[in-house]
């Protein structure tokens, strides 16, 4: 019997059709199926979850009054997540900059997160950035950087599974008030993965190329399988 | 090895105004070179990340609290919301800086803001503000009767209200990010923002059957620029993303534009004007992500206490 892997794109606010487009464009042996979670019962059948670009708070709201968080809790502690942008925020150990009252977090990688890092959206970018292990990696992958968030620091303790940095930004791109850091500083990681679990500051689902969707289908979620 | 599984695919809408556009305006990216600020790519892609989402209409630094809470995914800052604007006449024009100023402070998703139609100066002062998202609104009195705002001409992006497709079209010709009906603001009537969508739907849905020596005519008939018309030939969609506006005042309402077609929502007077705001504003942002499930729509609408009173037009 052939093997069925199911990639949920947590579709409560956002661009989530971009990535369910993109998961279904992949030509890998096995093809993975991309299906809209909206509810516990469909995140109940996924293998992996992509959680999408959009509005972090909007996101956590509405998974919370659609009974979701605790589902979610629950699936990031044995299942593969990708957070792009919205949903890096949300997989993040901590998030400076959330609104008053704070966020809700599903705290599946170890870093501290700040929101919306580069100001207002008249700073927002695209800029070409070298993958560590991705396929093609001499053909730089653009990066979409909106309202993105920008991360503060590795926060793994030694019994955390490693996290591994898969691209940065050169350090004189970073926002003006984070100017004068040298390359290896944490703020210039936009890519990277812990354990099954991968993050991107910026919006691969916004660009033709999917090789991030291929990483994430092939390296978090079929190798855990 | 693709046999259906539960939950997938979604499930269809049934109405009869149901469209299957595809949701997915195209990937706008330059494609190369260095670090580019402000691009079309950019600009677009905010637009995207407020898909399925609620803009609301606020007036205050309270209401804008308030509207980030109930999940609204950015908001609109201005003087006076529609309705009152209505009532009071006279010449509406950009809100104070100093107002919008503090609503950016006070929350965390993206503020927008409106300037008069074809008023430039107000478009700069706004960016220079920083402002997220620009809408050129004629829900302001008009500055320009013949054109529109170069929008080409910024780094932050546009939105621009339209009525029919070659109105659309010519509005992304000048450089709008982002398309909403224009619908009737101010009125808490959402028949005109009906009107509008099922043009823009029928206009798409003709156009996708088209070869491209008809779409020339086409293009004259409706005023549209070719290049873009061709273009939404090919997507059987807007190449941005279309909003639903003007005259949305409860979750039905929402969900019925979700349902004609539309990638999400602005709601303006009808959530301040309503008698629980807050739980309003929190029904219709959940109205707009469970567009297709009349369960939850039923209880969202519950006990939501007094709409805003409509205007019959």
């Amino acid at each position: 019997m052939a093997i069925q892997v199911t990639i949920g794109i947590l579709a409560l606010q956002g661009a989530f059709a971009e990535h369910q487009a993109a998961v279904h464009r992949l030509s890998l042996t096995i093809r993975p199926v991309a299906i809209l979670v909206r509810t516990p019962e469909e995140l109940a059948i996924c293998d992996g979850l992509i959680i999408p670009g959009g509005e972090s708070t909007t996101i956590a709201l509405l998974a919370r009054l659609s009974g979701l968080l605790d589902p979610l809790k629950e699936f990031v502690k044995i299942k593969p997540v990708w957070g792009t942008c919205a949903g890096a925020i949300l997989l993040a150990q901590s998030v400076i900059g959330a609104k008053k009252g704070g966020q809700e977090l599903l705290q599946a990688i170890s870093i501290s997160i700040a929101r919306n890092g580069w100001g207002s959206q008249v700073e927002s970018f695209e800029v070409p950035l070298s993958v560590e292990g991705m396929k093609d990696s001499e053909t730089p992958f653009i990066g979409v950087f909106i309202r993105a968030p920008v991360v503060l620091e590795l926060s793994s303790s030694p019994e955390d599974t490693p996290i591994q940095v898969l691209a940065r930004l050169p350090a004189e791109l970073l926002p003006p008030a984070l100017s004068g850091l040298d390359d290896s500083d944490p703020k210039t990681i936009v890519a990277l993965r812990q354990g099954r679990h991968l993050l991107t500051t910026f919006h691969p689902e916004l660009t033709p190329d999917d090789r991030f969707h291929e990483y994430f289908v092939r390296h978090c979620v079929l190798s855990t399988i | 090895m693709t046999t259906p599984i539960p939950g997938s695919p979604p499930p269809q809408p049934h109405g009869a105004g149901t469209v299957n556009a595809p949701s997915i305006a195209p990937a706008r990216s330059s494609g190369g070179g260095a670090s580019s600020l402000g691009t079309f790519g950019v600009k677009s892609g905010l637009a995207q990340m407020l898909k399925g989402g609620v803009i609301m209409d606020v007036v205050n630094v309270e209401q804008a609290r308030i509207a980030e809470e109930a999940g609204a995914c950015a908001v609109m800052a201005l003087e006076r919301v529609p309705a009152d604007i209505r009532a009071n006449g006279g010449v509406a024009r950009m809100s104070d800086p100093a107002m919008i100023k503090d609503i950016v402070k006070a929350v965390t998703i993206p503020v927008m803001a409106k300037v008069r139609i074809g008023h430039f100066v107000e478009a700069q002062i706004l960016q220079s503000i920083g402002v997220d998202y620009i809408d050129e609104s004629e829900v302001l009195t008009p500055a320009d009767e013949e054109n529109h705002i170069n929008k080409h001409n910024f780094k932050v992006p546009f939105v621009c209200g339209a009525r029919d497709l070659g109105e659309a079209l010519r509005r992304i010709a000048e450089g709008a990010a982002f398309i909403r009906t224009k619908g009737e603001a101010g009125t808490g009537n959402v028949v005109e923002a009906v009107r509008h969508s099922r043009t823009i739907m029928s206009e798409i849905r003709k156009v996708a059957s088209m070869s491209e020596d008809e779409i020339y005519a086409y293009a004259r008939e409706i005023r549209a620029p070719f290049h873009l018309l061709k273009e939404t030939s090919r997507l059987k969609r807007l190449p941005v993303v279309n909003f639903a506006a003007g005259g949305i005042a409860t979750p039905a309402d929402a969900a019925l534009m979700m349902q004609l077609g539309c990638d999400g929502v602005f709601v303006g007077s009808g959530i301040f004007k309503s008698g629980d705001a807050a739980k309003r504003a929190r029904a219709i942002v959940q109205a707009v992500t469970h567009y297709n499930n009349p369960q939850i729509l039923a209880d969202v609408s519950a006990n939501l206490g007094e709409a805003m009173v409509g205007l019959t037009m």
